[in-house]
């Protein structure tokens, strides 16, 4: 209370009122390093491996990143308010082994696939919102819990059998399969998807709440907003995302297990942190976690190519996500005193 | 009365195991037989070493979910210096020295970075999963000379020297937590952080000191996994920290951080290895058990929420209690 009373720097001032300073700017900045880093990683790989730049290797980067991206986005959401959802693989396979299950067991259902993946999402996402929102149960600790239960119920229904590639519906093998314009469906699909989230975080008052709320729960309480409807509700959208993208690993993977996406949490995140998406809550966007897929996808690729052995891929993966969660740091620092000097300037004028 | 509910949690615990043991054993005649009990009791060490480790970090308010990829580093690096015919004495310091730097560095970050520890430990996790497959290369450790292997089979009695370890290490951190400078500041720290600061606690030096006792716990019960399995990999134990933070979570460490006590811990573990081996003698297939494991880490946390949510709609306050005395 006492240093910041003090007039701010004119350069300060001038920075501000041109929109270089301050909070945006550093998350613009945040969102461009991104980007920068994917096309040194480009740049690089495409030095040490020419292969690595043809059109083909850019198809097989954008199918393995399309998966992680729909994921990602659904993590975005509940990254957002502040929270976590470490349960994601788990819904997925858990949504993929009982609806194709059910599927191959009652013909008649198969058209219905997708509904019933809603449905299973809504409930078990429902769950995790209402673990976290109203028995205020850290959300760490409640979904590290429903990754085990969940994981728990589908190797229970699945009783060590497989759902095999000809029990899948057809329509959703097909798809795998097909191609658009020389992209993957898939790809095209985690387009529409992202686009999609997007539009509604940035449109609706779902998304604005969601926003508002994980960058100051209590001013969103003050300001009248219901803060367990929106954590909940973040939480059944992360749900039925994960379930969705559920079956579209499964038709992908043809042979189902019960095992199906287990320890795929940690990619999602690392792609939601490397995104930019702030893990304090209300900062960052579906795009950026997008891209963190991709430079994720990139990573794996252009190592593979290079033939290097698996652990350089962790120690890279696990290096990337402490470099961006320290830049993270560095933004938060900054949107925190550009609003303290908004605040200061506002009570000088 | 008042001891008593001081210790209620623990209570608690101790009637919960006497519970499972009595279900576990109507479903075994063998699970009481004492061999077993001390041969399964073995295979929990690793957990409560780890347990341990985590302890103090999630008393401060944080979390570390790279344990077990340091416990990893741990196995690699002492199988490696055995094989080596590295002194039995320098090999477990080196350990012990190297995964406790390996803290060390999750500490700084978090500590002196200002970092969200999730985020940090959740990188380490990979960086460090990563470094033990690159010591351990493809085919792991294995030919580990027999005198390095002493926390396998090695009794004192009837009872394995791991389990002396696991009591000793109980001891040693009640009276960590509860009578050293280091504990109380663990404490306060945990209670909130910005009066434990402006309380002068070395609030960014007592953070690394918990990393790194976390990191060289971590490191000893890799020690005890290369005597128990006579082989380091780089995979060793992934996935074991759901259990070791659902151990901790149960023995009543607040996960927001400023409460708990070493005992709690301890009894968690028997606890959650009493229902496992109950359940394995039952033949219960290993990803169900884990099921039970999920299940009982929410309902620790949130049993206690439900119970004052529903006491506050319906039953009328209780005079004393119901303003916050009731935890410690």
């Amino acid at each position: 209370m006492s240093g910041t009373t003090a007039k701010a720097p004119l350069i300060h001032r001038l920075r501000e009122r041109a929109g270089f300073s301050g909070g945006a700017a550093a998350l613009r900045v945040r969102f461009i390093g991104v980007i920068v880093f994917q096309l040194l990683l480009v740049l690089v790989f495409t030095a040490l491996a020419p292969r690595f730049f043809t059109w083909d290797n850019a198809q097989s980067i954008l199918f393995t990143a399309a998966i992680l991206a729909i994921a990602a986005a659904g993590q975005t959401l509940v990254v957002l308010t502040g929270n976590l959802d470490l349960s994601v693989g788990s819904i997925m396979g858990l949504s993929a082994y009982v609806v194709f299950n059910i599927a191959s067991g009652s013909p008649d259902l198969q058209p219905f696939v997708i509904l019933i993946a809603v449905v299973v999402g809504v409930v078990l996402g429902a769950t995790n919102g209402f673990l976290v929102a109203v028995l205020k149960i850290p959300s760490i600790v409640a979904t590290l819990g429903t990754l085990s239960i969940y994981r728990g119920i589908v190797s229970f229904y699945a009783n060590a059998t497989e759902v095999t590639s000809g029990e899948l519906p057809r329509w959703m093998r097909t798809l795998a399969e097909t191609s658009w314009l020389g992209l993957s469906s898939y790809v095209w699909i985690a387009l529409v998807t992202i686009v999609v989230v997007g539009t509604m975080l940035r449109m609706l008052p779902w998304g604005r709440q969601i926003y508002a709320y994980g960058s100051n729960p209590k001013a969103a309480h003050f300001f009248g907003l219901n803060s367990t409807r929106i954590v909940i509700g973040a939480y059944v959208g992360a749900g039925v995302i994960a379930a969705l993208v559920g079956l579209l690993l499964g038709a992908r993977v043809g042979n189902i297990n019960s095992l199906l996406a287990s320890g795929i949490e940690m990619s999602v995140l690392a792609a939601v942190v490397i995104g930019g998406v702030s893990i304090w809550g209300g900062a960052g966007s579906v795009y950026g976690a997008a891209i963190g897929a991709i430079v994720l996808a990139t990573i794996n690729n252009g190592l593979v190519i290079l033939q290097v052995q698996e652990f350089y891929r962790l120690l890279l993966q696990g290096l990337a996500i402490v470099a961006a969660v320290a830049v993270d740091a560095v933004v938060q620092r900054r949107i925190q005193s550009a609003t303290k000097r908004r605040r200061t300037m506002g009570a000088d004028a | 009365m008042t001891r008593l509910r001081r210790y209620a949690s623990e209570l608690l615990l101790v009637v919960l195991i006497v519970l499972a043991a009595i279900a576990s054993s109507a479903m075994s005649p063998y699970f009481l037989d004492p061999a077993n009990l001390l041969n399964a009791a073995q295979f929990f060490v690793i957990f409560a070493l780890m347990a341990f480790g985590l302890f103090p970090i999630v008393v401060q308010g944080e979390i570390d979910i790279s344990l077990a990829s340091t416990l990893a580093i741990g196995s690699v690096l002492f199988a490696t210096l055995a094989v080596s015919g590295v002194p039995l004495v320098a090999a477990v310091a080196l350990v012990l020295l190297g995964t406790a730097l390996l803290g060390v560095v999750n500490g700084v970050l978090v500590g002196y970075g200002g970092l969200p520890s999730l985020a940090v430990t959740l990188g380490t996790l990979g960086a460090y999963r990563g470094l033990a497959y690159l010591l351990a290369g493809d085919a792991g450790v294995v030919g580990i000379p027999e005198e390095y292997l002493l926390f396998g089979a090695t009794k004192v009695g009837p009872v394995p020297v791991s389990l002396l370890l696991v009591l000793a290490v109980a001891a040693m951190f009640t009276v960590l937590m509860g009578a050293t400078s280091f504990g109380r500041y663990s404490y306060a720290i945990g209670s909130s952080p910005s009066a434990a600061r402006m309380a002068a606690v070395p609030v960014n030096r007592v953070r690394v000191l918990a990393y790194a006792l976390g990191g060289a716990m971590a490191g000893l019960a890799g020690i005890v996994w290369v005597s128990q399995y006579q082989s380091a990999r780089g995979d060793n134990a992934d996935g074991a920290i759901l259990f070791v933070l659902t151990a901790v979570v149960l023995g009543g460490i607040s996960i927001k951080g400023g409460s708990g006590r070493a005992l709690g811990v301890l009894l968690a573990t028997i606890l959650l290895g009493t229902i496992q081996t109950g359940m394995k003698l039952a033949n219960v297939p290993g990803t169900s058990q884990t099921l039970v494991v999920g299940a009982l880490l929410i309902g620790a946390v949130g049993l206690p929420r439900v119970v004052s949510m529903l006491r506050q709609r319906f039953g009328a306050p209780l005079p004393s209690r119901a303003q916050g005395g009731g935890q410690a």
